[in-house]
């Protein structure tokens, strides 16, 4: 059956010729279209996104830790919060988080909605609380003729909340050079990128790092071989992971696998941000997640796949 | 009585036929198939969400087998069923259901179930990625141990064997175990990886790192594989689909008591429209029998009408009939009235005669005449001596002188009693005149003939003469300057006459002050003649003022009560009019005549 398909598929192939080609049967999915959004829903959100009244002293905006010139998230290990604390956690990029089936490190909420909620109300985070927000925007004659305009009701929590979520739907990053190649465009990479696809699927990052975001369907537990918190140091009870969440011990130092999408982009990596390069990520991910010792060939060769990962973002307003 | 009756009823039967309406408004409203779509729409959002998690059973199973190495189709139906089991709460939420207990056991237990079933999912994803790629990495591993072996020229060649079957084993034995999760096969891999442990101190140092990566991979297949087992019993012992089954199993349930309902109400339905067709015939032939009944009734009342109409008309007739003749005797009656006036006058002038006949009677038989006689007696006794007899004789000589004064007496006799025959030859004439004067009015028409009013008045006065004269009425009159005139003699006669009359008789029981009737004629505004008879007798009562002229009205014991009636139908005929006025009872009438003034053209 398998075979059939395979034979199909190369005289399929045979066939088109230089035409476009037929996309690849691969564990890893391109990215997929935005779905439609209502443009004056995103336009209210593109505001609210870069808005630092949001944030209870007006310091902080989505935007201020999502930068979305730097992959959707900043360089810090950890941001700041409004008050300057730095965050228990590293800002994870907002870029393609739609397509994550949890938000946060810790998978706490599932919607983008439920996440702004979490974000604003945090007293680490922006600190800030609803009543305040709405206030703050229904005093501005702005937002209310544009939520008058763009829903039914007035300023409401709900429909910032839904604003926001309908412009970071819209945050995608498409046509990364890994994207066309699985579309069809078998051209577009380099042989040691293919090798280097081909040695992230055999040493078993696929294994969790796979799906249309390359990441973000499943959880996992941070330190299958070996203890790295231990190993790193000074455990904080963010490192606890889902464990804050569901309490169950199975789920101590469990996280939502990242999306691996722009990850060239976004260092440093991990939780605790403790990964300040590709190569130090890659190699503890080696060491604690797959128990193996690659030669040095083959982790270059993953690295130069993984820059492939890199799409582009316009901001269109 | 009958027709209230029979009112009511219809009314009834009209108030149960709206009633019925409403009941069968209110029995389609509430067998409305609004549950039936809510039913059919549930059962198929519940059995979308059986088929997403039998999908989600296939992609567990798909990884499980390490067909399938993306998670994605384990996050999508998931998320779908979310989806559908929103759709589906929000549904069933503005629709209520008949036992609210079991529902929301139903509800809870599903939505416990997939919680439970998510959370094992979610801990299957990761031990499951953890064992795929360690088992996957096994035959790797353990080829490069063996190629590191064979490439090892120094070491005894049994004891190499040794150690490569070993390692093969543990890794067979770690293969098994992942087919055949046993504990026997447990402890083959303990012995194996403890053999692995003792191979490994008895080889070179660079041997040390693949052999501790393949014992850690094979350590977390022996960790994970029973986990990933145990993970997927208890997602199989899920009751998801037994949740799923018992919601649509309630749904069928109500379903079912809705479908009796409805038949119930259908049922009811039926009847109802049964008695409400009944209801409306009824209502219809008593309309029908209505109608005809109206019908009858106004046909009727036809008839009735005509007849009525001509027995108005009969009695009109007679109406009018009586009051001709009741014209006709009042006409009589005052021609009557005339007559005595007329006979009475008559009288009167006839004592007059009477007496001057007496008298010429009397004068004739105290006449001297038969002095005469007595002398022509003394002359015839002497015939031969005549002449001596009357110069010789005693007697004889005194006959001339006697015969002298007899002449003289005769003479003056004669002329007594030609003065008496005068007298009553005037009388005579008197008479003469009255009669004709009676007879001038009597029965004559409606006739405009010149006259004078003043002399009418005189006539009417005259005719009353007698009585005006008995009762000591005493007349003034008061004529204007009025021309003479085009009139019908006889109907102002007549009116005049009962005016007076009236008068008369008002006045009749007055005693302590003289009786006085005021005549009055003139003309007014050069178009009308006014005659106005007025007396101050005993007045009108206000509440009589209206009703003077109404016919058969009176105030006098023998009167008839259409005198002042057919005065004023008189003067209407005479396209005139008849007016009264009194200050009160006691302070005396005022009637006055209108008639317009139609002057006698001069000299015609």
């Amino acid at each position: 059956m398998k075979a059939a398909r395979y034979a199909l598929t190369l005289l399929l192939c045979g066939l088109a010729a230089d035409a476009a080609a037929a996309p690849l049967d691969e564990p890893l999915k391109p990215l997929p279209d935005v779905p439609k959004q209502d443009s004056a829903r995103v336009k209210l959100g593109r505001q609210l996104f870069n808005d630092p009244r949001l944030s209870t002293n007006n310091t902080l905006s989505c935007a201020s830790c999502h930068q979305l010139d730097k992959g959707g998230a900043d360089t810090r290990a950890f941001s700041q919060g409004f008050d300057g604390q730095p965050l228990p956690v590293n800002t994870p990029s907002v870029f393609n988080a739609r397509l994550n089936f949890r938000q946060f490190w810790d998978g706490r909420v599932e919607t983008l909605e439920e996440q702004s909620d979490k974000v604003i109300t945090s007293p680490h985070e922006m600190g800030s609380s609803w009543d305040t927000v709405v206030q703050r925007l229904s005093d501005d004659p702005g937002y209310r003729q544009g939520f008058g305009a763009a829903y039914p009701d007035a300023v409401t929590k709900a429909n910032i909340q839904n604003a926001l979520a309908s412009y970071e739907r819209t945050l995608a990053t498409p046509d990364s050079r890994f994207d066309q190649y699985l579309k069809g465009n078998t051209e577009i990479l380099t042989l040691d990128e293919k090798y280097g696809y081909q040695r992230f699927k055999d040493y078993g990052c696929i294994a969790c790092h796979q799906g249309v975001n390359i990441g973000g369907n499943m959880f996992q537990k941070f330190g299958v071989f070996g203890d790295y918190i231990a190993d790193r140091g000074n455990p904080t009870e963010a490192d606890q992971g889902r464990f804050n969440v569901t309490g169950d011990e199975a789920d101590r130092a469990v996280f939502k696998v990242p999306s691996l999408r722009n990850v060239a982009l976004t260092a440093p990596y991990f939780h605790d941000g403790s990964a300040p390069t590709l190569e130090r990520a890659v190699d503890v991910m080696f060491k604690y997640q797959l128990g193996r010792m690659p030669s040095d060939e083959d982790k270059a060769l993953i690295i130069q796949f993984l820059k492939t990962l890199s799409g582009h973002w316009e901001d269109t307003p | 009585m009958m027709n209230v009756s029979r009112r009511a009823s219809l009314l009834l039967v009209g108030l149960i036929a709206v009633v019925l309406a409403s009941i069968l408004v209110f029995l389609y409203l509430k067998s409305n198939s609004e549950q039936t779509t809510t039913y059919t729409e549930s059962r198929d959002l519940i059995r979308q969400i059986k088929q997403q998690d039998s999908l989600w059973e296939n992609e567990i199973l798909k990884a499980r087998v390490a067909i399938s190495h993306n998670y994605d189709p384990l996050v999508s139906p998931m998320n779908e069923m979310n989806r559908l089991w929103q759709r589906f709460d929000s549904m069933e939420a503005d629709h209520g259901r008949n036992d609210p207990g079991k529902w929301e056991d139903a509800h809870g237990g599903f939505l416990k179930a997939m919680e439970e079933k998510t959370r094992l999912v979610e801990r299957f994803k990761s031990h499951n990625a953890l064992l795929r790629n360690s088992l996957a990495f096994l035959p790797t591993a353990e080829d490069d141990i063996q190629v590191q072996l064979a490439s090892l020229s120094d070491l005894d060649k049994l004891q190499m064997q040794n150690i490569a079957t070993d390692t093969y084993d543990l890794l067979l034995s770690a293969l098994e175990f992942a087919q055949v999760t046993s504990a026997d096969k447990a402890a083959d891999i303990e012995v194996g990886l403890s053999k692995l442990a003792v191979n490994a101190q008895r080889l070179p140092a660079d041997f040390q790192t693949p052999i501790k990566i393949v014992s850690n991979h094979i350590g977390l297949i022996l960790r994970e594989q029973p986990i990933v087992n145990e993970l997927l019993e208890q997602i199989e012992a899920i009751p998801s689909a037994e949740r799923l089954d018992n919601i649509t199993n309630l749904l069928d349930l109500d379903q079912q008591q809705a479908e009796k309902v409805n038949r119930q109400y259908h049922f009811y339905l039926l009847v109802f429209s049964v008695l409400l067709m009944l209801s409306l015939l009824w209502l219809a032939i008593s309309l029908i029998r209505s109608f005809a009944e109206i019908n009858r009734i106004n046909s009727a009342l036809q008839t009735a009408n005509e007849v009525l109409e001509q027995r108005v008309e009969e009695r009109t007739q007679e109406l009018k009939n009586a009051q001709s003749e009741l014209l006709d005797s009042a006409r009589q009656a005052g021609m009557a009235e005339i007559a005595t006036n007329v006979l009475h006058n008559v009288g009167n002038v006839l004592n007059s005669v009477n007496i001057s006949s007496d008298l010429i009677a009397r004068k004739l038989r105290a006449s001297k005449t038969q002095g005469l006689g007595k002398a022509m007696q003394m002359i015839n006794e002497h015939p031969d001596d005549l002449g001596h007899f009357l110069t010789q004789d005693d007697k004889g000589k005194l006959l001339p002188g006697y015969l002298n004064q007899l002449v003289g007496a005769i003479a003056a006799e004669q002329q007594e009693m030609v003065d008496e025959l005068n007298q009553m030859n005037k009388s005579v004439d008197h008479i003469k005149d009255i009669v004709a004067t009676q007879q001038s009015y009597a029965g004559a028409n409606s006739l405009a003939e010149p006259l004078y009013i003043s002399q009418m008045l005189e006539d009417a006065l005259r005719m009353n003469a007698g009585a005006l004269t008995r009762h000591h009425v005493t007349v003034v009159k008061e004529y204007g300057d009025v021309p003479q005139v085009m009139g019908d003699k006889h109907r102002l006669l007549l009116i005049l006459i009962n005016l007076i009359s009236n008068a008369k008789y008002a006045m009749s029981d007055l005693n302590n002050r003289p009786r006085t009737i005021t005549l009055g004629a003139r003309v007014v505004d050069d178009n009308f003649l006014e005659i106005s008879v007025k007396d101050d007798g005993e007045g009108i009562a206000p509440e009589n003022m209206t009703r003077i002229f109404a016919h058969g009205f009176t105030t006098r014991k023998e009167g008839h009560g259409f005198g002042l009636h057919s005065c004023a139908l008189a003067a209407i005929e005479m396209n005139g009019h008849l007016t009264a006025h009194s200050d009160g009872p006691g302070l005396g009438a005022l009637f006055t005549l209108q008639i317009p003034l139609i002057k006698v053209t001069e000299d015609a």
